[in-house]
């Protein structure tokens, strides 16, 4: 990983049409300007760690088994 | 009484009153917006997420606290003012906010629960939000608790003196 110290009011450019200012630095927080062309999508990571796991959680196991893992989910939280 | 077909548990039929709706959709699915929960004795205490509007989309959920004991919630204000709450309410897991974490199954391992993005949901209107746990530590790729075949004798243990 490429790493490089910026203060406030810095940027670094990556490839043609994208830069990254940063904006300000207060305590454990990086306010960050991105700029990007239109087809570039910009997301914080979390949101695109929550949206390939909703895709794979959108593909619901074979009824029984769940129901099997149910059972012993249920058992286990009656023990 | 409305009706949807789903590829899980055939055609439902279901009150309006019991549909949750997620005004801002989810992460990867911005477009589903009303997913009906389903309760089966079968598979207690899973809760199902039906969509409405794509038959073959259904997560599998659990309650946050039944996976993490002591979950912390945190929401920020444009979240809070989906569900039609105000900027200051506290987001305590209770009677009137469910959190429940989506179940993800895989081939040949465990299943995982995703605690880092939970969804919550304002049961006095039904409204909901996938709300997302930024620095919280939680992963979206929580383990589950696994579950034991039978519970083992405590060994007897010596008090000290």
């Amino acid at each position: 990983m490429l790493v490089i110290r910026r203060r406030a009011g810095e940027s670094i450019v990556i490839g043609e049409g994208i830069e990254i200012q940063v904006i300000e630095i207060s305590g454990t927080r990086v306010k960050l300007g991105i700029q990007a062309p239109r087809q570039v999508p910009v997301v914080r990571k979390e949101v695109q760690l929550t949206a390939e796991e909703n895709r794979t959680a959108a593909q619901a196991a074979s009824p029984a088994a769940l129901t099997r893992w149910a059972g012993l989910f249920h058992q286990q939280q009656e023990s | 009484m409305p009706k949807f077909q789903t590829q899980h548990f055939g055609r439902l039929d279901y009150d309006p009153r019991d549909v949750f709706h997620f005004p801002a959709g989810l992460p990867g699915f911005e477009h589903e917006r009303d997913f009906l929960p389903v309760i089966q004795n079968s598979t207690k205490p899973l809760v199902f997420l039906q969509s409405l509007s794509r038959a073959d989309v259904c997560f599998v959920a659990l309650p946050a606290h039944m996976i993490e004991p002591g979950y912390r919630l945190q929401m920020t204000p444009e979240e809070l003012d989906l569900l039609g709450l105000p900027p200051e309410y506290p987001p305590a897991i209770g009677p009137d906010l469910l959190c429940l974490a989506l179940l993800s199954f895989h081939e040949g391992a465990a299943p995982t629960a995703n605690l880092l993005a939970p969804m919550v949901i304002h049961l006095r209107n039904n409204k909901g939000v996938q709300a997302i746990q930024a620095d919280s530590g939680y992963s979206h790729q929580a383990p589950l608790p696994e579950p034991q075949p039978e519970p083992q004798p405590e060994p007897e243990v010596q008090p000290c003196s």
